[in-house]
């Protein structure tokens, strides 16, 4: 058996193949770089593939190296495998591999053409190894790590101003969750430490013995799930914290699928999956999870029906189905969450792969600027009607699996007001299909609205075979659900803890295919056929119409928050710092000042009075000894 | 009356006590002499009778070689050298001037103080009667300390002397032009 | 020749203190910088009357009393040289010898 030790290789290969692709940088040796990365990323599926395989299904085992030890804390760098970080592994693995093969064409020209891969492997490099994490430490870590690597990503065209904005826009509100997560982290390792020995408590399997045992009360653990939470909401764009994944648009196509769609905004959900033990035990967090995650998707689904930018639509698309993921978590459907998470990530990355392509043809984000390019771009439309099926939930693609998983979950849950969520995540359903084949009209369908549309051409194999790819997965990765030969169990039991998918009813399946399709229906009689005008829509309810076009008003909202609140905070902390700290320091010095002003007196430079002094000092001294205790002077004396 | 006196000063012991009575008087009065003097040459000469007085307690005392010292080295040495000091300074004049400071009362006290305070403690203990026998050869065992157990103290002064000797030169210097 | 038994210890200490306190009060009291310095070697006096006092009352055998005075009277004959040399110095500098006018080290 391979020491665990090999397993720190799948988060390492990445990260050798960055130092390589900077050291390449150096010597312009540019257009080998993604070939470096290419081969890292398989190195580190086959090692993933292989630790799926020792799995078995329900083992778990961990592995972990002493990295730093100071006082009584340990950090940890270890590698915990069970069915989650298999799943995820893999997912963040084949999504990466696809995506970077798809940007040798995408980025194919442009400059920084080899900083993009180093980003890119740092990036893969940082995601692995916080999906293999066995103590959240290291999750934090890498959490960390994959932020910056967002930020450089999405400010990769750094010279343009919006770009630069959105990747400090995302940084900053990411921070706000951060700042949670890590608020956590210490509040376990401060009021536990000790309580499992001198080693850390950092550890996930550590943490779970500690909160089955009883040792946190229930206050405590609501407080550390909230926390956790608020990092999750931070990374995975869930409400209020979204408003920076529509502008991390900004980056190039190809970052948004891998980061922005498939495996960084899952980290949240992820680290929720990871730390569900602790919200197992405190119901309040896992209902506030699912009202998040329900406010989420049903207020993203309603902005993304607004937009005109291919990728904004997708982004507002990818919060929403983060929402659905968050609620499924909350209402007790782990394996349905997780299932859900898998599959979003392959048709996702496939969706914005091929808005890629069509961006890259056309010249434009503007979908209102194309038109009738199935024609002219057959592969890629064909491939995004796969991802906009499975997005939309229909059957037989993974979609439509993953999402009847989460349903069903909703639908036969505990939760208290749990069936207006259900009605809730329909009516998301339907707001999905809509906005989905909206675009997918829009764009494809109809004749060309201007002359780049009517001259574009499909994209070169290096772009189309990854698209073909993803939309293989994107089709056939429900049957995870079932029984696949590679692993025991299906992803009910890779899975493991919390309730499976249910098997769901008739009823669930039903309701959500009819509203599918009557999304489709809408979207096709509105944007194909032009039954309905838009327009008129938009005429009769102005008051919608606003509240979508600007996201209902939350970027404001933030931009008010910052600009008054945090602004008087600042206000009222300068001045904190101006007059008390200094304050107190200044005063300190006047003390100071002050007393030797006082005691200077003393010092009048004459010899004699000193003299005089010391003498009344020593008549001082005499009384003491010579009142207080007789038998010193005796022996002083040395009687006998 | 008269036979007790008679027979008092028959024995050893009056003269010891006349002896006693008059070097003291004749270290405490000059001594007094010495500090309530206003003229400063005055004050330098009375401290003359007072160090030969000290002598004269240490012949009491049976310390004759140590009164020796006393007499050559300060007597002789340190006072001729005060009156070097007083003519060079030339604090002859301005009989007005004042001689005392500020703090004569507080000094007073303090000394006082501590006087008396040395004095109760005194009174308050048992004093061992000293023997009537003479202690044999104190110089000779005086100059056998100096040198078998006490030879480094005794080095050590000489080396004191020296470089006081030497420091005195350098700060007494005129400055050079 | 010797005083004891006839004269008390009490008598040599009780003369020791007095020296003492007077010396004191001269160096408390005086303005000219060679008074104080007589102040001092009378205290100085005051000290060595203690010490073979001590030594002749308590047996005479032990000679650290007359070898602790010996060093004393040394180093005041040390002592008053670059003391008076001092004072010269002073004297060149400052004009006059009244140690309430030199305060240089005040404040």
């Amino acid at each position: 058996m391979l020491g665990g030790y090999t397993l720190l290789l799948i988060p390492g290969f990445p990260f050798i193949a960055f130092v390589l692709i900077a050291a390449l940088l150096l010597r312009r040796g540019e257009r080998v770089a993604p070939f470096v990365l290419i081969a890292a990323l398989l190195g580190s599926l086959s090692l993933s593939i292989f630790s799926l395989a020792l799995t078995e299904g329900q083992k778990s085992f961990s592995t972990a190296l002493t990295w730093l030890q100071v006082g009584s804390v340990t950090l940890e760098v270890g590698v915990l495998i069970d069915g989650l970080s298999c799943i995820m592994m893999i997912v963040v693995c084949t999504v990466s591999l696809l995506v970077q093969i798809y940007s040798i064409g995408y980025m194919k020209g442009e400059t920084g053409y080899g900083r993009y891969f180093a980003y890119m492997s740092l990036f893969s490099g940082a995601m692995l190894g916080l999906v293999i994490a066995d103590n959240i430490a290291q999750t934090y870590i890498f959490w960390e790590l994959v932020g910056i690597c967002s930020y450089l990503l999405i400010g990769f065209w750094y010279r343009r101003p919006s770009a630069a904005a959105a990747a400090k826009k995302a940084f900053v509100v990411t921070r706000f969750g951060d700042l949670g997560f890590l608020t956590a982290i210490l509040i376990l390792s401060f009021q536990h430490h000790g309580l499992l020995g001198p080693h850390s408590v950092f550890g996930f399997r550590q943490l779970e013995h500690l909160v089955s045992s009883g040792a946190i009360a229930t206050g405590a653990a609501t407080v550390i799930a909230l926390l956790l939470f608020s990092g999750a909401v931070g990374k995975s764009a869930q409400f209020p914290l979204h408003i920076w994944l529509p502008d991390a648009m900004e980056g190039p196509t190809p970052v948004s699928a891998l980061i922005h769609a498939a495996t960084m905004v899952a980290a949240g959900v992820y680290l929720v999956a990871r730390t569900y033990f602790i919200f197992a035990a405190a119901p309040a967090a896992l209902f506030v999870v699912a009202i998040i995650g329900m406010t989420t998707l049903f207020l993203a689904a309603t902005m993304g029906v607004a937009e005109n930018d291919i990728k904004r639509v997708l982004a507002y698309s990818t919060i929403s189905q983060l929402g659905y993921m968050m609620l499924a978590l909350g209402v007790g459907g782990y394996a349905a969450g997780v299932f859900h998470l898998t599959t979003h990530a392959f048709f996702k990355a496939l969706l914005f792969l091929t808005a890629g392509s069509v961006i890259h043809a056309v010249h434009t984000n503007d979908m209102w600027q194309m038109g009738g390019l199935i024609r002219r771009m057959p592969i890629t439309a064909l491939t995004c009607l796969v991802g906009a099926l499975a997005l939309a939930g229909i059957f037989p693609l993974s979609g439509f699996w993953s999402k009847d998983a989460v349903l069903s979950a909703i639908w036969s849950s505990h939760l208290p007001g749990h069936q207006v969520m259900f009605v809730f995540a329909l009516i998301g359903v339907a707001l999905t299909a809509f906005y989905m084949f909206r675009l997918w009209f829009v764009t494809f369908a109809g004749r060309p609205r201007t002359e780049a549309a009517a001259h574009a051409h499909e994209s070169p194999l290096v772009m189309t075979a990854p698209l073909l790819l993803l939309a293989l997965l994107a089709a056939v990765a429900g049957g995870l659900e079932f029984r696949v030969p590679l692993t025991a169990g299906g992803i009910a039991e890779v899975v493991h803890s919390g309730t499976g998918p249910e098997t769901a009813s008739a009823l669930v399946i039903a309701a959500s295919f009819l509203l599918a399709m009557a999304g489709i229906g809408v979207a096709w009689a509105a944007y194909r056929e032009q039954h309905i005008s838009p327009g008129a829509f938009n005429a009769r309810f102005p008051g919608v119409y606003h509240l979508l076009k600007n996201a209902w008003y939350l970027n404001r909202a933030w931009e008010l928050f910052a600009s008054r609140v945090v602004i008087a905070g600042s206000r009222l902390a300068a001045w904190f710092d101006r007059h008390i700290v200094n304050g107190m320091v200044d005063g300190v010095a006047w003390l100071a000042g002050w007393t030797a002003n006082r005691l200077r007196t003393a010092q009048t430079g004459q010899m004699q009075f000193y003299a005089l002094v010391f003498i009344c000092a020593i008549i001082a001294g005499l009384i003491v000894v010579f009142g207080r205790d007789q038998t010193l002077l005796a022996l002083v004396m040395r009687r006998p | 009356m008269t036979a007790a006196l008679g027979q008092y000063l028959q024995s050893g012991s009056f003269w010891y006590v006349l002896a006693f009575v008059c070097c003291a008087a004749g270290a405490l009065i000059p001594g007094l002499l010495v500090v309530t003097s206003r003229n400063i040459l005055h004050s330098a000469l009375w401290l003359l009778p007072c160090l030969a007085s000290v002598a004269g307690l240490f012949l009491l005392l049976g310390a004759e070689l140590l009164a020796a010292i006393q007499i050559l080295v300060y007597c002789g040495g340190i006072v001729v050298l005060v009156l070097f000091a007083v003519m060079l300074t030339h604090g002859l004049g301005h009989a007005d001037v004042r001689v005392v400071n500020q703090q004569l009362l507080w000094g007073f006290i303090g000394a006082a103080g501590l006087a008396g305070i040395v004095l109760h403690m005194l009174s308050r203990q048992m004093w061992p009667v000293g023997s009537s026998l003479a202690p044999g050869d104190v110089t000779g065992r005086l100059a056998e300390a100096l040198l078998s157990p006490y030879v480094l103290a005794f080095e050590v002064s000489s080396i004191v002397l020296l470089v006081a000797m030497v420091g005195a030169i350098v700060i007494a210097r005129a400055e050079p032009e | 020749m010797t005083s004891a038994p006839f004269i008390p210890i009490q008598s040599y200490l009780v003369v020791s203190v007095l020296l003492f306190a007077i010396g004191l009060v001269g160096v408390f009291t005086r303005r000219n910088a060679i008074a104080v310095l007589l102040g001092i070697e009378l205290m100085l006096n005051a000290a060595n009357i203690n010490f073979v006092a001590f030594w002749r009352y308590s047996g005479g055998a032990q000679m650290e009393g007359q070898v602790f005075t010996v060093v004393i009277i040394t180093v005041a004959a040390a002592e008053a040289a670059i003391a008076l040399a001092i004072i010269l110095n002073v004297y060149r500098r400052f004009r006059t010898v009244n140690v309430d006018q030199i305060n240089l080290m005040k404040g």
